[in-house]
C-alpha cells in the first residue's frame, strides 16, 4: 500500500511546478519592463521640470525686462504730451499777452513756448510710438496705438509663459505615471509572493494561490497598459 | 556526456559561481546607473543655477541701460532747447542757450556713456540702446561664458544614457533569474536555463558596455 502511494504523491508535488515557473518568469519578465518605464517616466518628469523652471525663470527676467522698456516708452510719451501742450499753452498765453500789449509777457511767453515746442520734438524722435509705424498715428491730430504695443510688450513674456505652462503639464503627467508605476510594481511584488508561496504548497492550495497569482498578474499588466496609453 | 555534466556535483558549484559573479555585475551596473542618474540631476542643477545668474545679470544690465538712456534723453532734449533757443532772433534766449551750453550741457553729458561715447549716438540723434546693452554684456566675460544650455544638453544626454542602462540592469536580473532556476532544477533543462541564464547574462553585459562605450565618445571622452 505504501509502495503504491509514493509515486501519487510524488506525482502531486510536482503538479503545476512547470506552470508555476512559467508564471513567474513571465512576473519576471513584465516586471522588468515596468521598472524600465517607471525609470523612463520619472527621467522625463525630471526632464519637464527643469524646462518648466527655466521657462519660468526666462518669463520672469522677460517681464523685467518688458517693464523697464515699458517705462521708459510711457515716460517719453507722457513727456511728449506733456511738452506739446506746454508749448501748445504757452503760444495761447503769449496771443493774450500781445492783445493787451504786454509785450515783454508776450516775449517770455513765446520764450517758454519755444523751449517746449523744441523739447517735444526731439522727444518725439525717442519715441517708439511715433517713430515704429505700428503705433505711430496716421495724423498729428490722433493719439498713437497704445493698445498694440501692449500687446507687443508683453508677447515674448506670454510666449515663454505658454511654454513653462506646457512643460509644467507634462512634469505632472510624467510624474503621476511614474508614481503609478511604482504602484504597479508593488502589486507586482505580491504577485511574486504568491507565486513563492505556491511554490512551497501541495494540492489544492497550491492551485488557489497560482490563481490569485495569475489574477494579481493580469490586473498589474492591465493597469500598466492603462498608464501607457493614457 | 550532458547527462554526466548534468549530475555532476561539480555543476551546483560552477552555477553558484557564476550567479556571484552575476550578482555582483547587477550591483556594479545598478550603482552606474543610479551615478548617471545623478549626473544628469546635477547637470541640471547647474544649468539652472546659470540661467539665473546669467538672467539677474541680464536684468542688471538691461535696467542699467534704460536707466542711462533716460539720462540720455535729458541731455538730448537739453540740446534741443539749446538749439533752438540759438536759432531764435531773441536775445534772452540767445543768452539762455550761451550759458545753458556752457554750464548745464556738459554737466549732463557727464552722467552717463551712452550720451558721451560717439558710438552709441545715431544719425536720427537718438541712442542705440541695444548696441550699449550688449557692451554692457560682454564687459562681464564670466556671465557670457556660461551656458544653461550646454549643461542641459548635457543633461538630456545623462538622463539617455540612464534609459539604456536601465535596460542593461534588467536584462542582468533576468539572467539572475534563468541562473537561481538552474541551481534550483533537478531534471535534464538544467543546463538549459544555465546556458538561457549564462547567454541572457553575457548579452546584457554587451549591451551595458556598448551604451557607456557610445555615451563616453559622445561625451567626448567624458565618463
Amino acid at each position: 500500500m505504501t509502495e503504491a502511494a509514493t509515486p501519487v504523491k510524488a506525482e502531486s508535488s510536482e503538479r503545476y511546478k512547470t506552470l508555476i515557473v512559467a508564471l513567474t518568469m513571465i512576473t519576471t519578465i513584465i516586471t522588468a519592463i515596468v521598472a524600465g518605464l517607471q525609470a523612463d517616466a520619472n527621467i522625463r518628469a525630471n526632464a519637464a521640470n527643469r524646462d518648466s523652471q527655466y521657462y519660468a525663470l526666462l518669463a520672469s527676467a522677460e517681464l523685467r525686462r518688458s517693464g523697464l522698456q515699458s517705462s521708459y516708452d510711457l515716460n517719453t510719451l507722457a513727456a511728449v504730451l506733456r511738452e506739446t501742450q506746454t508749448s501748445l499753452m504757452m503760444q495761447f498765453t503769449a496771443l493774450q499777452s500781445e492783445q493787451s500789449s504786454d509785450k515783454f509777457g508776450a516775449a517770455l511767453s513765446n520764450i517758454s513756448a519755444l523751449a517746449a515746442q523744441a523739447r517735444a520734438d526731439k522727444l518725439r524722435s525717442f519715441s517708439i510710438f511715433y517713430t515704429d509705424p505700428r503705433y505711430a498715428p496716421a495724423s498729428l491730430d490722433e493719439m498713437p496705438n497704445t493698445d498694440s504695443y501692449v500687446i507687443d510688450a508683453n508677447a515674448r513674456a506670454n510666449e515663454l509663459v505658454k511654454e513653462q505652462n506646457a512643460a509644467a503639464d507634462a512634469y505632472h503627467v510624467w510624474n503621476s505615471k511614474a508614481d503609478s508605476y511604482v504602484g504597479v510594481l508593488t502589486v507586482m511584488a505580491v504577485a511574486f509572493f504568491l507565486f513563492g508561496l505556491a511554490q512551497a504548497l501541495t494540492g489544492q492550495m497550491r492551485l488557489v494561490f497560482v490563481i490569485f497569482g495569475t489574477v494579481i498578474l493580469m490586473s498589474a499588466s492591465a493597469w500598466s497598459l492603462l498608464i501607457l496609453v493614457m | 556526456m550532458l547527462k554526466r555534466l548534468n549530475e555532476s556535483p561539480r555543476l551546483d558549484i560552477v552555477i553558484a559561481v557564476v550567479i556571484a559573479v552575476v550578482s555582483v555585475t547587477t550591483a556594479f551596473a545598478a550603482w552606474r546607473v543610479s551615478m548617471v542618474g545623478s549626473a544628469a540631476g546635477d547637470a541640471i542643477r547647474q544649468g539652472l543655477i546659470d540661467a539665473v545668474k546669467q538672467q539677474t545679470a541680464a536684468g542688471e544690465d538691461w535696467r542699467r541701460t534704460y536707466e542711462e538712456a533716460g539720462h540720455a534723453q535729458t541731455y538730448a532734449v537739453a540740446l534741443a532747447q539749446v538749439e533752438a533757443f540759438e536759432n531764435s532772433n531773441d536775445k534772452t534766449a540767445q543768452a539762455q542757450a550761451s550759458t545753458m551750453r556752457q554750464y548745464l550741457l556738459p554737466n549732463l553729458q557727464l552722467v552717463v556713456e551712452l550720451s558721451s561715447n560717439e558710438r552709441y549716438l545715431k544719425s536720427d540723434g537718438t541712442y542705440d540702446l541695444e548696441l550699449r546693452y550688449a557692451d554692457l554684456a560682454a564687459s562681464q566675460p564670466d556671465m557670457a561664458a556660461l551656458d544653461p544650455q550646454a549643461s542641459f544638453k548635457r543633461s538630456d544626454q545623462y538622463s539617455s544614457e540612464q534609459r539604456w542602462l536601465t535596460v542593461g540592469v534588467v536584462l542582468l536580473a533576468i539572467s539572475l533569474f534563468w541562473l537561481a532556476l538552474s541551481q534550483l532544477d533537478t531534471n535534464r533543462s538544467r543546463l538549459v536555463t544555465l546556458a538561457i541564464g549564462a547567454g541572457i547574462y553575457l548579452f546584457g553585459l554587451i549591451w551595458f558596455g556598448l551604451v557607456e562605450l557610445i555615451f563616453f565618445s559622445v561625451r567626448g571622452g567624458v565618463l
